[in-house]
């Protein structure tokens, strides 16, 4: 769609829209997830989160409110955090999706980030988990765990109700000291 | 005892009880393997949503479905007119239900956001769009918004909580001091981050449910007698949850709608509810009100308490949240007169929130005691101090453990209490004004039966299984703690399964039960596994041992001869010689919570026989005192926490890291009711408005600060078998009473209705 249609349309009637009840057409996309290209049907109106989940079956990303409040659905798009509950998956499209299962090196090995979660207990559900952790993972790669009180602004983002808020920044900082690089970078 | 002789944290033990290894379910959750109820992979799955009443009161006279069923995609569509009804289901607490059906489509509406409709479609996003289409004629009917409108009335009495203990009318008349006040809390909501649902499907008269579940086996009884199935042909599959706190115990109406659906479909339904539907499909703690009349002599000896309890229920079902719970046995008080009332309204059932009862019995209390301490001229600290009871003033039992002053000295000494200038509005930090509040809070020690399987493989490892579930209270970890005390084993060894209802027998994981009573059901499992290994090795004409050793120990995998009469057996050798693959033992603890064999469903699918804290011959609870600091800005009226300081006794932890961890939890939680939470009621439609994670606010990062705990506690051999009480609950309680003290000492202001806002300090 063009990007002007919604200015374009006047004021007193909605864009043109197909009417309710109207087949969505269901196309296929290619998704370039954690390295790897996956195509997978989706309808326009599928969110990346509906599609990993429901559709390509990458559980690890989770619904926690589907309106861009709770911070649990958390992935990275070209290396940028982003909540997948309010994009399209049409809109990730040629773009490089990172998600908590991509994490781990490909023999195994924990991301700094999941192993700092883990020494410092920063979770007891672990439901906003994979949320945080990939919150995290952004958090100092942009430069923003230089203190404790940088990673709770950083990482406000993502709720967490079983309170691991403690542990989850002592962990930040715990990582941020592994990985001098990404945090210098 | 000073502070200073007081062991902050037990020793590390190891990967036995009372060390500290971190959760063994801990990888699966970071790498975002762990599958939850809703990451199942589940063959031929339909979508449901669920559509809900926008009027407060009245009835569905009819909902036109043929825009929905035209919809591409849809399956079924489900309204009041053509659900049949199921079968009604006994309480949860063993009560036979009223009447026989149950419909969850009720053409009756009692509360915005009832269940009325469910759309059922191929994809998500089908039935969504499809459950708009609903076109719904309301009959509407008058409501009663909440207990505050006045047509609400006084409600009715709760007889079972009065406590009339000497005269405290006449107590109160000549005390030297009396301080009256009001406290109130609002309708608070559990919030996981994990939003309700399930997936069903059946299997011809099998139902196997992925739900998340605090006690499997009583939602299973539930849908078995809703379906007139028997309770083996339910499957209810819960390996984790996304948090519960007491949300997630109990078979919900949206539960009994998608399996229906499942079962007039033939086909697996998955239903989740929509966030802003958290808010109105299950009940969170009930909005309160107390009034507190306190009276002491001038050297701050409490001599009378009366005390006034209002709490919300709905018009269909009674919740009772007992406010008089911290009232009746934090402080020695010779006279005590406590009513409750509970005044129905148009919302739905409220429901177990943390701690329900002890958090706004202690609020009230903990905020009056702070209240009185000013009106004495005394410190907070010591007026609790002199009023510290000996025993159980309310059943008159003694306590099986309180170390409330070690508690108090630890907290104290760690924070700094002493240097407390106690005049309101005296301590400052340039242009802020800081507080310092502290109260006590207490949550009792609750028994159940449990069930546990040990089986010793030929490997040597060991398994543990038990249908209790692990939302993240730890059980994983601790149960194999347990597990490896028995038998030496390093923790790697211990494999556990948990959340399955087809597994070994649990009651429900609430009421801060579960550690105690399931570490004990496995502890005993796995002595009962060992003394038959050791059985085998000592007598079974194969095994090496026999006729070498009269005793024998187990430990690193081995069997051991006390003496040297033979060198250490690998388990493994010792089964492949005597020709097992395995020793296994089911152990229950059903005698030793007076029970009998026959008692067993019940015991595991009902709360009918749960202890209460004072069955037997002592009084068992938690303690534990919150020391808070914080900064008022003036002009802006906002608060910020500094740093909060908790030191408590749960008896022994059995793991610290994890408990700890749990008590922080509360903390949190605390701090979002003292200052952020409160479901905001519009009254002309008697709405909750902020039904979303954007405008029902929890803590987020930026809310918290560093946060101390203290265990104080020593193992309590009465409470549980391995000496812990409970912890799960505690943290929470008189948390938001600490801080509602720290504002007053900042400010001067007595807030006493949460949560704390900027409208009330500016």
């Amino acid at each position: 769609m063009p990007p002007t249609a919604h200015a374009a349309a006047p004021a007193a009637a909605p864009p043109a829209a197909l009417p309710q009840g109207s087949p969505v057409p269901n196309r296929p996309i290619t998704l370039f997830i954690n390295g790897h290209d996956h195509v997978v049907m989706v309808e326009d109106r599928t969110t990346l989160l509906d599609a990993l989940r429901e559709r390509l079956h990458l559980t690890g990303t989770k619904k926690g409110c589907d309106q861009g409040q709770c911070g649990a659905c958390t992935v990275h798009l070209d290396g940028q955090r982003v909540l997948a509950c309010l994009t399209l998956a049409r809109q990730a499209e040629g773009s490089a999706i990172a998600t908590i299962e991509g994490l781990a090196g490909a023999d195994g090995t924990l991301h700094a980030v999941q192993a700092a979660f883990l020494a410092e207990d920063a979770f007891q559900c672990g439901f906003c988990t994979p949320g945080q952790i990939m919150s995290a993972v952004a958090c100092i790669r942009e430069g923003h765990a230089g203190s404790e009180a940088e990673i709770r602004e950083y990482m406000s983002g993502n709720l967490c109700r079983c309170g691991a808020y403690p542990h989850i920044v002592a962990a930040v900082q715990r990582a941020a000291a592994a990985l001098p690089s990404e945090a210098s970078s | 005892m000073s502070p200073l002789d007081i062991s902050p944290q037990r020793g590390d033990a190891g990967d036995g009880i009372g060390g500290r290894p971190p959760r063994i379910d801990g990888l699966a959750k970071i790498r975002g393997e762990a599958a939850y109820a809703m990451d199942q992979p589940v063959e031929g799955l339909a979508h449901a949503v669920l559509v809900t009443a926008t009027i407060a009161a009245g009835w569905v006279r009819g909902i036109d479905r043929t825009a929905a069923e035209a919809a591409p995609g849809v399956l079924l569509v489900l309204t009041p007119g053509n659900t049949p009804p199921l079968h009604a289901a006994s309480t949860w607490t063993g009560e036979a239900p009223p009447t026989s059906e149950y419909r969850p489509l009720e053409p009756e509406i009692r509360h915005v956001g009832q269940q009325i409709a469910l759309v059922v479609a191929e994809s998500l996003e089908q039935a969504t769009e499809a459950a708009t289409l609903l076109r719904v004629d309301y009959e509407a009917a008058p409501f009663l918004a909440d207990f505050t409108v006045p047509d609400a009335g006084e409600g009715q009495d709760l007889p079972p909580l009065t406590i009339e203990r000497g005269d405290a009318d006449t107590a109160l008349a000549s005390a030297d001091i009396r301080i009256s006040a009001e406290y109130g809390t609002p309708r608070e909501y559990n919030v996981p981050i994990e939003p309700h649902g399930l997936t069903a499907r059946w299997d011809g008269d099998a139902l196997t449910l992925w739900e998340p579940s605090q006690w499997l086996d009583g939602m299973a009884r539930n849908y078995a007698e809703w379906f007139g199935i028997g309770f083996e042909q339910v499957r209810l599959i819960s390996p984790y949850i996304g948090g519960g706190f007491g949300s997630k115990a109990l078979a919900l109406p949206h539960g009994a709608i998608a399996a229906q659906a499942a079962r007039m479909l033939g086909r697996p339904v998955k239903l989740v509810l929509t966030r802003p539907q958290t808010f109105t499909a299950f009940g969170g703690r009930a909005a309160t009100r107390q009034l507190l009349e306190l009276g002491a002599d001038a050297d701050g000896h409490l001599l009378a308490i009366r005390h006034r309890g209002w709490q919300e229920t709905s018009r269909n079902g009674l919740w009772v949240e007992p406010l008089n719970a911290a009232t009746a046995l934090m402080y020695e008080v010779p006279h005590l007169s406590s009513r409750q009332r509970v005044v129905p309204v148009n919302t739905v059932t409220p429901s177990a929130k943390r701690a329900p009862g002890e958090n706004p019995s202690a609020f009230a209390l903990e905020c009056a005691m702070d209240e009185l301490a000013y009106a004495l001229g005394q410190d907070p600290l010591a007026l609790r101090l002199r009023n510290e009871p000996g025993r159980d003033p309310h059943s008159g039992k003694l306590w099986s453990s309180r170390r409330m002053r070690e508690a108090y000295a630890a907290g104290a000494d760690s924070f700094g209490w002493a240097r407390r200038n106690p005049t309101p509005g005296a301590m400052r930090d340039g242009p802020l004004r800081l507080g310092w509040g502290m109260a006590a809070g207490t949550y009792p020690v609750r028994r159940s039966a449990g069930e546990a399987m040990v089986r010793i493989l030929a490997d040597g490892g060991v398994e543990v299984a038990s249908s209790t579930s692990d939302m993240g209270t730890g059980a994983y970890t601790i149960l194999a703690q347990t597990a490896a005390s028995v038998f030496g084993l390093p923790l790697a060894r211990v494999r556990v399964t948990l959340g399955d209802s087809t597994l070994p027998r649990a009651p429900v994981s609430g009421g801060s039960q579960m550690a105690g009573l399931m570490t004990g059901a496995v502890d005993k499992a796995a002595r009962a596994a060992r003394e038959e290994l050791i059985g085998l090795a000592l007598n079974d004409p194969r095994s090496p041992l026999r006729g070498v050793a009269n005793t024998l120990a187990v430990a690193e995998g081995r069997l051991i001869a006390p003496r040297g009469e033979a060198p250490p057996l690998p388990i493994a050798e010792l089964l492949t010689a005597i020709g097992r693959d395995r020793v296994e033992a089911l152990r229950d603890t059903l005698a030793e919570n007076g029970l009998k064999p026959e008692d067993r469903y019940r015991a595991f699918t009902t709360v009918s026989t749960m202890r209460a804290p004072t069955d037997g011959e002592y009084s068992m609870h938690s303690w534990c005192a919150h020391f808070v600091e914080l900064a008022v800005d003036e002009a802006l009226g906002s608060v910020r926490l500094r740093r909060i300081v908790t030191a408590f006794d749960a008896g022994l932890l059995y793991n610290p890291r994890l408990a700890e961890s749990q008590i922080k939890g509360g903390i949190v939680m605390g701090i979002g009711q003292a200052l952020l939470e409160g479901g905001i009621v519009d009254r002309r439609h008697a709405r909750v408005l902020n039904n979303n994670l954007a405008d029902y606010l929890l803590p987020t990062h930026a809310d918290i600060p560093p946060i101390e705990v203290i265990s104080v506690g020593e193992p309590d051999p009465h409470a549980s078998a391995l000496g812990g009480k409970g912890v799960g609950e505690l943290g929470i309680v008189g948390l938001a009473a600490a801080i509602a003290n720290a504002v007053f000492h900042a400010t001067g202001k007595r807030v006493r209705d949460l949560p704390i806002t900027l409208a009330d300090l500016c």
